[in-house]
Formats: structure tokens, C-alpha cells, sequence
């Protein structure tokens, strides 16, 4: 490879800077709603008995805030920076780009309006109605085109491992969307869903756990196979176990999708494919963070002293902790004791949490001087102050609801000798209330962390210590 | 006319063979110095010294 290539490319910094920002913006909105809801748990008054303000209407919009506002943003971000950095070459249809931010922007405003009021069609994480589905659509094929579109125009031979994981996961979220979005309108605000019935559950878990291994994980392991090895200064473990990691994964996650529907009325022989599948699926996202973590070795030491990749590399733990989780609770009586308990919620925010926004924090802490083309963040010492709360933050939801939630699942699962019921619901909510203190304190730990970064984020984008020259003069 | 489970079974060890074949590929001799090349990707985006690249191309496998 010539050193001097990628010399003469000026990249496209203005729309990564947006989504950067963006992804700090949201991330603390979203994570606020979040700890509003904690609070209403444990403090029910706390809604005021104002209908916006109720839990049934926030929890869509925490939802929608974390995966579709912050963790998307993170994504468009990384994906426009990685695309041309290992493309070596400038963004396709830079015009397309912006679009796609501010149309991305008009949705989650329009989230956070409509959500409130009610409006929703009751498909989790599907809740918008169908006007703004219309407009995802649009952004999200524009994306393509400016993803594919750099691709095409790219200056390397090769296309870098992250960029597939980043076209599988920009393809497929466009049929899930797409498909799992299909209704019939009443009106500007209301719909119903074109499926019924028990093929309505399976295309909305299909749609579900498919936005969990596309959204949240195809486009977080792109973002990790191209910012672990920057960071660490090391490339990747294996590029072959990369390669098959990504058609491994890709091919398995989307059968995976009937464990949601567990002693339901899906046909029995889906669910057991579900579950076998779901298994399956731990060999590739174990391979995937093994692949990551071992990236260091060698260079275990620069943990010590390097926040960024201490964010990167705990993200990874916590992602191959919650794919071990995962395939755990597929299994059917597993399952039998953990759904509908909080231990399902535990699960997710350590995949939410652990996962996905530590590594979007690190590449986002990686990648804010580069497009500000700043020497560094202004300050590693609150890189490593944030770090802590958020370590501490998630091991005191994860840990809350783990024991909450088996709780729960033995409480109500108990019989009597006669056959009887021997807790009652309110008494398994009872039992369950410190718990729900401790994941609100944990919550708290989070977004404090969020708020010393975006002190430390203007305080990067404001300093004065610019690199001497973005383009190097050794052409 | 071949049964719906016929076809499907069928399909399955075509896509296990292919699976299989296309690991042993990725894992082959001859493809290992282009995945080396590939892997270093990362870091032609922006320019380093010359020690820093070659120190780096002998670390893994």
C-alpha cells in the first residue's frame, strides 16, 4: 500500500461533525427520559398525571430516543467517517449526505412530539406512525446511496471488513423497516397493521430482533473493526476470522427473531427454530468479540493508560456477556422464567448500555478532534472520570435487574400444595422496589458520565489546539 | 415433484458444504498476505513513518 495515496483526499468532515454531535445531544435525552421512567417506577407520583408525562408514552420515547436519535446518529457518523477513511477517497453525493441529517433530525423531532401524544402503532420499536415511517424510508435510501455510492468510488482495492458490516446492516434495517411498516392508513395519525394475528407477532419480532442484530450490532461491529484497531494502533487479530465472522452472523441473526414469542401462539416448531438458531448464534458473536479483545494482544498495557480504549475494549466484554445472555434466555424454559420479568430488561441496557454506547462513546471520543482537527480531547482525565460512571451506572442497573427479575420469575411461577398462587402480583412488586431504586441510581451514574462529556466534547471543539496541517506534506 | 422437507434438507447441506468451503478459502495459504494488506487498511488513511508500518505488519498471525 503507498503511503502517500491517501494524501490528496480531503474527506467530508461537516456531516460526521453533525451526527457527532448529535449522537452526544440525544444520547443525554434519550438517557434522561430514561431515568425519568426509573424514577416513575419507584416513584409513581412523578407523572403528575399528566398524560405525556405517563410511562406508557415516555417508554417509546426513551426507546426510540436511545436506538433511533442517539445510537443511529453514532452510527451515521462512524459509518460516513470509516466509508471514506478505508475508501480513501471523499463522500458520494455530499449533498444526499446532508440530507440525510437533517431529514434524520425531522424524525426524532417528530418522535418527540407524536410519541407523547399517543400516537403510535404499537409495534415496539415501531411505535411512529405512518408519515414519519415514509420519511425514515427516504433517509434511509438516501444513506445507501451515499454509502454504496463512496464505496463504488473508492481508491483501495479491498473493501475494508467494516464497510461490509456497515452495507449489511444499511440493507437490511431498509427491508425490515419496510416491511414491518406495512399499513393501512385511517387517517394522518392512525393505522393498522396489514398482518394479523400471529403473523403480525412473528413480522414484528422478526422486524424486532433483527433491528437488535442489524441496527445495534452489524453497525456497532462495523464501528469496532475499523476504531479497536485505530485506537489500539494494532489491526485486527484476524482478518480472516472478520470475514467469517460477518457472513456467519449475517446468516444466522435473522432466524432469530421467534424466541420474543415463546409459549405463544406461534406454531411450536418456529419457536423451536427460534431457539435452536438462537444458540447457534452465540459462535459468531463470540468469534466477532474475540476477534476484537484479542486485537490487544500484546498491548494489553495501553488500557492502563488509554480511556478510549478502555471504553472500546469493556464494550466488547459486555457484548460478549450479553451474547452468552441472549442464547441463555432463547432457550425455552429459560425463558419460561425470565420473560416478562426484568430480567429482560437487564439484558437489554447491558447490551444498550455495555455494548452499544460504550463503543459509540469511545469512537465518538476517538473521532470528535479528528473532524474538529483538535490534537486530542480537551481532557483525559474526564475520558477516565466518565469511563468510571459508566462502568459503575451499568453494573448497578445490570445487577438490579438480574436479581429483581429471577425474583420475579420464582415469585410467580410459586404454587401452593392446593394450586393456588402463593405471591400475588403486588407482592412480587413489592419485593421488586429496592431493586428499582438501585437501577435509578445507576441511571444517575450514566447520565452525569454523558454530561462530563458533553463539557468535555465543547471544550474540544472550542480549544485552540489545532493540528498544525490536516494535510501532511510528505506527497 | 420432491417434498417440501426434501428440497429444504437438501438446501441445508449445499449451504453447510458451502460454509465450509468458504471458510477453509478465507483460511487458506494463498490468501494470507492480501488479508494482511487488508487489515492495515486502517491505517493508510493518514500518513506514518515507515518503522511504524513495518513493526506493525509482523505482530499478528
Amino acid at each position: 500500500m503507498s503511503q502517500t495515496k491517501s494524501l490528496n483526499v480531503e474527506y467530508n468532515y461537516s456531516v460526521v461533525r453533525l451526527f457527532a454531535i448529535t449522537t452526544v445531544l440525544w444520547g443525554i435525552v434519550g438517557m434522561v427520559v430514561g431515568v425519568l421512567l426509573a424514577a416513575q417506577l419507584y416513584w409513581p407520583a412523578l407523572n403528575f398525571d399528566i398524560p405525556w408525562l405517563t410511562y406508557s408514552r415516555l417508554r417509546p420515547l426513551h426507546t426510540n430516543a436511545v436506538i433511533f436519535a442517539f445510537g443511529t446518529s453514532a452510527l451515521f457518523a462512524t459509518c460516513y467517517y470509516v466509508v471514506q477513511r478505508t475508501c480513501q477517497t471523499r463522500l458520494f453525493a455530499e449533498k444526499l449526505a446532508m440530507f440525510t441529517f437533517w431529514g434524520w433530525q425531522l424524525v426524532i423531532v417528530a418522535a418527540a412530539i407524536t410519541l407523547p401524544m399517543g400516537m403510535s402503532q404499537s409495534k415496539e420499536y415501531a411505535e411512529l406512525e405512518w408519515p414519519i415511517d415514509i420519511l425514515i424510508t427516504l433517509v434511509w435510501v438516501s444513506f445507501a446511496i451515499v454509502f454504496f455510492g463512496t464505496l463504488v468510488k473508492r481508491k483501495t482495492s479491498h473493501i475494508y471488513v467494516a464497510n461490509w458490516f456497515y452495507g449489511g446492516f444499511i440493507i437490511t434495517v431498509a427491508a425490515l423497516h419496510i416491511v414491518n411498516s406495512m399499513v393501512v392508513p385511517l387517517n394522518l395519525f392512525k393505522s393498522y397493521s396489514i398482518y394479523a394475528g400471529a403473523v403480525d407477532a412473528m413480522v414484528q419480532w422478526w422486524y424486532g430482533h433483527n433491528a437488535v442484530g442489524f441496527l445495534l450490532t452489524a453497525g456497532f461491529l462495523g464501528m469496532m473493526y475499523y476504531f479497536v484497531p485505530k485506537q489500539a494502533g494494532r489491526p485486527v487479530y484476524s482478518y480472516r476470522l472478520s470475514i467469517v465472522h460477518f457472513w456467519a452472523l449475517i446468516a444466522l441473526y435473522i432466524w432469530a427473531g421467534p424466541h420474543h414469542l415463546h409459549y405463544t401462539a406461534l406454531p411450536d416448531w418456529t419457536q423451536s427454530l427460534g431457539m435452536v438458531m438462537s444458540i447457534v448464534l452465540f459462535v459468531p458473536s463470540w468469534g466477532g468479540m474475540i476477534n476484537g479483545i484479542m486485537t490487544l494482544s500484546g498491548a494489553w498495557h495501553k488500557l492502563k493508560t488509554d480511556p478510549i480504549l478502555r471504553f472500546l475494549i469493556v464494550s466488547l466484554s459486555f457484548y460478549g456477556m450479553s451474547t452468552f445472555e441472549g442464547p441463555m434466555m432463547a432457550i425455552k424454559s429459560v425463558n419460561a422464567l425470565s420473560h416478562y420479568t426484568d430480567w429482560t430488561i437487564g439484558h437489554v441496557h447491558s447490551g444498550a448500555l455495555g455494548w452499544v454506547a460504550m463503543i459509540s462513546i469511545g469512537a465518538m471520543y476517538h473521532l470528535i478532534p479528528v473532524v474538529y482537527n483538535k490534537v486530542g480531547m480537551y481532557s483525559t482525565k474526564l475520558i477516565n472520570t466518565h469511563f468510571w460512571l459508566h462502568t459503575i451506572g451499568v453494573v448497578l442497573y445490570i445487577v438490579a435487574m438480574w436479581i429483581s427479575g429471577i425474583m420475579q420469575g420464582m415469585m410467580w411461577r410459586a404454587v401452593n400444595t392446593d394450586g393456588t398462587l402463593t405471591y400475588s402480583f403486588v407482592q412480587s412488586l413489592e419485593a421488586s422496589m429496592p431493586f428499582y431504586l438501585m437501577r435509578f441510581i445507576g441511571g444517575v451514574f450514566v447520565v452525569v458520565g454523558m454530561l462530563i462529556m458533553a463539557y468535555n466534547v465543547y471544550k474540544t471543539v472550542r480549544s485552540k489546539d489545532e493540528v498544525a496541517h490536516a494535510v501532511p506534506v510528505t506527497a | 415433484m420432491m417434498e417440501f422437507a426434501t428440497v429444504h434438507s437438501i438446501l441445508t447441506v449445499i449451504l453447510f458444504v458451502g460454509f465450509v468451503a468458504f471458510v477453509i478459502w478465507a483460511y487458506s495459504k494463498k490468501r494470507k498476505k492480501d488479508f494482511d494488506e487488508a487489515a492495515n487498511l486502517v491505517f493508510d488513511d493518514e500518513p506514518e513513518s515507515k518503522e511504524q508500518k513495518t513493526k506493525r505488519e509482523s505482530d499478528h498471525e
